[in-house]
């Protein structure tokens, strides 16, 4: 199972990084940073089949599926924010983090503006 | 490939730390900062090319052009 690399990848970025965090404290990011990268490279796949599946859903039924193109950017705004605020609480500045996560909510707001009018507009067609 | 790029900067790290001791006992503290900052500069060429390779599958992937 995929699960058991993870964790032991994790465990093993968290041990090496308190190592190096003493005999090299510049190089304890980095560590953190690699080993993040590459659990989520190894999530993505399974993340690949999903977006597959929900599109050949989409072109099978022919519903326009502009509105789950903007979900999918919406996922991966977040997915990004979370890397980037997750390194730098690590990183100890929290100040920062808290900063990427607004900016990420801003970006996410204005990336599903065209769903809440396209909401609005079902509305006002029902009433 | 996945793990044992962490060990390659674990490796490096304490690579560097030697190389800095080694040369500030010999008394030529100049080229050990020099030494640590070449150290620093590799290891964050590596996770640069891990980043870029992530934001590369996530932009594929989440159709963020």
């Amino acid at each position: 199972m995929e699960i058991f690399k993870i964790i032991s990848i994790a465990l093993l970025t968290c041990f090496l990084s308190i190592i190096i965090k003493n005999i090299k404290p510049e190089f304890h990011i980095p560590i953190l940073l690699i080993g993040g990268t590459i659990i989520l490279l190894m999530v993505i796949d399974q993340l690949k089949e999903i977006v597959n599946y929900i599109l050949n859903i989409f072109s099978k039924t022919n519903l326009d599926y502009s509105m789950f193109i903007s979900i999918l950017k919406i996922l991966g705004v977040g997915y990004l924010t979370e890397f980037a605020s997750g390194i730098c609480i690590d990183s100890g500045n929290t100040s920062i983090a808290d900063k990427v996560l607004i900016a990420g909510k801003i970006i996410i707001l204005c990336l599903s503006l065209p769903i809440i009018t396209n909401l609005l507009d079902i509305i006002v067609s029902l009433l | 490939m996945d793990y044992n790029i962490i060990f390659k900067i674990a490796a490096i790290g304490i690579l560097t730390a030697v190389v800095a001791q080694i040369l500030k006992n010999i008394g030529k503290d100049e080229i050990a900062t020099i030494a640590t900052l070449a150290g620093v500069v590799v290891v964050l060429l590596m996770a640069v090319n891990m980043i870029s390779e992530l934001f590369e599958t996530i932009k594929q992937l989440f159709l963020i052009y």
